[in-house]
């Protein structure tokens, strides 16, 4: 199309959020080996199962292969060149909003999230993370009250020694995959939420995540555990600043759901995904994973991707109790060099498990975005049922969409359906809406935002407008 | 993927044995350059590709152990055993063809019936042709292949002895079907036979190709065929292949397919024998508007396993492609699907549909489907869809309501299943016979 060139420089808008907050940060100096780990656990003030167990995870990663199965591709990374411990100083840890570091409140200020705001109106309690410390923690009281245990990982292995101790990697091992295993060795904070029995959490849980100080990896580790009976949902947001460096972010989290709990956990990712040529950006090598370990527990996983120069990220549900039941809504937009490798895998252990996938990808420019998704049903999966869709759209003839989906059926009475298309926005479509005087971009947001319809629909209400925003700006005139 | 270069082995010295390569390839002296060329390349790419193992994408699933512990070792000597009385329970009845048998890879004139062949069209052995005109088919046999999909391709190219050479010259169309008849006989010494098969249709040439895979015996044995089809504009070949091994028989099977611009191919394939087989169909296109369609049905009771790999690769705009396999599954029957689309950046105005669906009828059985969709281009109409179930209840209480006994209804639904495909099979006694050869395998399988 002749508009292609003018939809270009709209496609090319600055990334909104690309800024750097001056703070002294106190920084371990680049360089892995045991004692980094050790000194991370000493810094971080940690009991000593936690140090033996970061260090038992350093030395089985140290025989991990790097991952090269992924369609995505990218310099390999040198792990002694990162920077695994950085927390923003303070004298002592604040304890009111008041004592938190003004630099930061208005770092948040400038990406929209003022704290004191959200936490007056929208009700959420956030637990911001700055890099790798958590810095302000709001709304704990009122949690508490309710028995909700929310706070950084950190906090609650000096806390609640018996509850992390005995829950932390039983979802994702150390040995799980590179990524996990260096996660497990050098992860500096993350969130840990515990809701206890029959307990409705009593508001939505949100975790701003930004990444600082150039050359720092982020090791977050994210630990939820849904007692019986109980509900919880999740947010889980990300911006970072731009800079050259690529930075590379391999977080973990684990979610266990026991008997009739529901962890519901929504993710909007919006990290600096490098620069029109791919220079920069965040390589986001994510485990995520749920395990419903009790009877009709169910885990839901809704997220947004529009960030990160690659994204590598198949949060996944093990359904392994009765009746239990596994969702994966997911919209990823991949334009300029992003590089998007990004499904699920769902397996089903337990009877009458159900789960249902959703996957949207949109690809533009030079994007390429694959999903890689598995649906394994076992021999005693009496009755499961699990039912797939993924849909690409792509936008001008540079971009690629894959979809590689595995299926593993070994039980007669399960019921597996998949279905996949590809396609562009039909010509018929845009001409409709241009003939009702919508401008080609307005006609494009549109048709782009009724293809995510379905997933947006399972988004948080706060999440769901921030989304719909996040998307139409991430596409602004990228359609042809 | 890379990963699959990245997780072989180097060849298991036991394997090459029995496939013939640890030695000389068996090139007489009165062999064209160009084929002792093309038969050394290919010995000298095996090791390179390496035995592919569990760890490779494309094999995952497929395991090779059973294959190589049967330790079969290349066939020396011609059968000549077999009389034309024999043959007759292989025929099909009412099935008129132009037919050429293959005894254990070997091409046996006595048993075949190529009489009456219009002009304009070259049916025979390949031996046979290369002896009598060397130079004929340089520049063709190798060519569609090439390095093909892994190293059991290349141990063809530096070993077939044997096969089908069917040429047709432009506008040419043939009143009957040919029909290509593989019949094994075990021998005392287990072996493998490593036939090729070379097809070339000229412009706005049309036929019909029946390819059979049938036993004598019970014996273990092993066939490792490898097919080259190449279809110049406008010529259309409808291709039936029928693998009715004996249960102990292994099966591998390469097809390679070539189509120039406005050809058209339909390929249907229904695997119902072997213990272990494993099929790849490659396709590519030259040029636009090229149609391509394979189907499929495959049936794999106890100890079988059914391996359907597909890679359908649209370099150029312009061309369609269908691809639909339908599979049962009983008893302890392990079945693998793994279909690849490939659409490269200027194949614009692709069309490509991709349908898996599977019904398993035993909780020992296992079904592992993979259909890929790898996509450069944006104006492109893709899709895929995948499903694996088992009958439905209503469905089988309404034919018991008739009257109807529980292992019949279920035949009856299972062949209702399976009839899209058996349908598409041209001739009519084809359709019978497969339709017979299925409902049988119901009845007698344990569901």
């Amino acid at each position: 199309m002749s508009a292609a060139t003018e939809y270009d420089h709209l496609v090319r808008s600055e990334y909104e959020h690309g800024f750097v907050t001056e703070i002294e940060s106190d920084t371990l100096p680049p360089g892995l080996d045991e004692q980094v780990v050790a000194a991370i656990s000493k810094r971080k003030g940690e009991p000593d199962w936690m140090t033996d167990w970061r260090l038992s995870a350093y030395g089985k990663w140290l025989n991990m292969p790097t991952p090269e199965w992924a369609a995505v591709q990218h310099a390999p990374i040198d792990f002694q060149d990162i920077s695994y411990y950085s927390a923003p100083k303070k004298k002592e840890g604040p304890k009111s909003l008041d004592e938190v570091d003004p630099v930061l409140l208005e770092t948040y200020q400038k990406l929209g999230i003022p704290i004191e705001e959200q936490m007056a109106l929208a009700g959420i309690a956030v637990d911001a993370v700055f890099d790798s410390v958590s810095v302000a923690t709001t709304f704990r009281d009122k949690l508490a009250e309710a028995g909700v245990i929310f706070c950084s990982i950190s906090e609650a292995i000096k806390d609640y020694p018996e509850l992390v101790r005995k829950h932390l990697g039983t979802v994702v091992p150390p040995t799980d995959n590179f990524y996990a295993g260096l996660n497990s060795a050098v992860f500096t904070d993350g969130t840990f939420v515990y809701v206890p029995k029959h307990t409705r959490c009593p508001m939505e849980l949100s975790t701003y995540f930004r990444i600082n100080t150039a050359k720092t990896g982020q090791f977050e580790r994210t630990l939820i555990i849904a007692d019986e009976g109980s509900y919880v949902s999740y947010l889980e947001g990300c911006t970072a600043p731009q800079r050259d460096d690529n930075q590379l972010h391999a977080a973990v989290v684990e979610l266990i759901a026991l008997e009739g709990a529901e962890i519901k956990y929504s993710t909007v990712q919006n990290w600096y995904p490098g620069d029109a040529n791919g220079k920069g950006g965040i390589y986001n090598f994510v485990t995520k994973r749920g395990d419903c370990r009790g009877a009709r527990s169910k885990i839901s996983w809704t997220q947004v991707e529009t960030g990160s120069a690659i994204t590598w990220k198949y949060p996944s549900c093990i359904l392994r109790g009765d009746d239990s039941v596994g969702e994966f809504y997911s919209v990823a937009v991949t334009k300029g060099r992003q590089q998007a490798d990004t499904g699920t895998k769902m397996i089903h252990l337990g009877r009458n498990t159900r789960s249902t996938i959703v996957s949207k990808g949109i690809s533009a420019q030079h994007g390429q975005q694959s999903y890689r998704g598995l649906v394994r049903i076992a021999g005693k999966a009496e009755g499961a049922r699990n039912h797939t869709q993924c849909d690409s759209l792509l936008i001008g003839d540079t971009c690629a969409a894959h979809t590689f989906p595995y299926i593993e059926v070994k039980n007669p009475s399960a019921k597996m359906e998949h279905e996949a298309t590809t396609s562009k926005i039909s010509e018929d479509q845009l001409f409709y809406c241009r003939s009702r005087g919508l401008s080609e971009e307005d006609a494009v947001s549109m048709i782009v935002n009724g293809f995510c319809k379905e997933v947006f629909n399972e988004l948080p209400m706060e999440f769901a407008v921030e989304a719909q925003k996040l998307l139409s700006i991430s596409l602004e005139g990228a359609v042809g | 993927m890379s990963a699959a270069a990245l997780t072989t082995r180097p060849p298991d010295p036991a394997l090459l044995a029995w496939l013939g390569q640890a030695g000389e390839p068996p090139t007489s002296a009165d062999e064209p350059a160009w084929l002792a060329e093309l038969r050394h390349d290919a010995a000298a790419r095996a090791p390179d590709q390496g035995m592919p193992t569990q760890k490779s994408e494309g094999w995952r699933y497929t395991g090779l152990s059973a294959l190589i512990e049967q330790g079969f070792k290349p066939q020396q000597k011609p059968i000549s055993a077999l009389q034309s009385e024999d043959l007759d329970k292989a025929l099909i009845d009412g099935l008129e063809t132009y037919r050429l048998v293959m005894v254990n890879g070997q091409f046996e004139p006595r048993l075949s019936q190529l009489d009456g062949l219009p002009t304009g069209v070259h049916i025979g052995g390949l031996a046979e042709l290369i002896a009598q005109d060397p130079d004929r088919l340089a520049g063709q046999l190798g060519q569609i292949a090439g390095a093909g999909q892994h190293l059991f391709t290349s141990l063809n190219t530096a070993n077939f002895a044997d096969g089908l050479v069917m040429l047709l010259d432009e506008q040419v169309q043939l009143d009957r079907p040919v029909e290509l008849l593989h019949l094994s006989i075990g021998l005392d010494e287990p072996s493998v036979a490593q036939p090729r098969h070379l097809v070339v249709l000229a412009a706005g040439a049309q036929a019909e190709l029946i390819e059979r895979y049938l036993s004598f015996d019970q014996a273990p044995y092993c066939n490792n065929a490898v097919v080259e089809i190449r279809l110049a504009e406008r010529a259309q070949l409808h291709h039936y292949r029928l693998q009715q091994e004996s249960p102990s028989a292994y099966h591998l099977s390469g097809l390679y397919l070539e189509q120039a611009a406005a050809s058209r191919y339909r390929g249907i394939n229904i695997g119902l024998g072997a213990t272990w087989s494993r099929t790849d169909l490659v396709t590519r296109f030259l040029a636009e508007q090229a149609d391509c369609g394979l189907q499929g049905l495959y049936l794999a009771g106890d100890r079988q396993l059914i391996d359907y790999h597909m890679d359908v690769q649209h370099q150029v705009p312009h061309c369609s492609s269908r691809e639909n396999f339908k599979g049962i599954l009983h008893g302890k029957g392990r079945a693998v699907f793994d279909g690849r689309v490939y659409v490269a950046r200027d194949a614009q105005h692709t069309d490509a549909a991709m349908s898996n669906r599977n019904l398993i009828l035993s909780p020992n059985a296992e079904v592992d489907t993979k259909p890929q969709l790898e996509i450069y281009a944006d104006d492109v109409k893709c899709s895929h869809g995948t499903t694996v179930g088992q009958l439905e209840p209503e469905m089988l209480f309404y034919l018991r309501s008739r009257g109807i006994s529980a292992p019949l209804a279920q035949r009856m639904l299972c062949l209702g299943f399976a009839g899209e495909i058996i349908d598409a099979l041209g001739p009519e006694p084809l359709r019978e016979q497969v339709t017979e050869a299925v409902g049988q395998r119901l009845e007698q399988s344990p569901l």
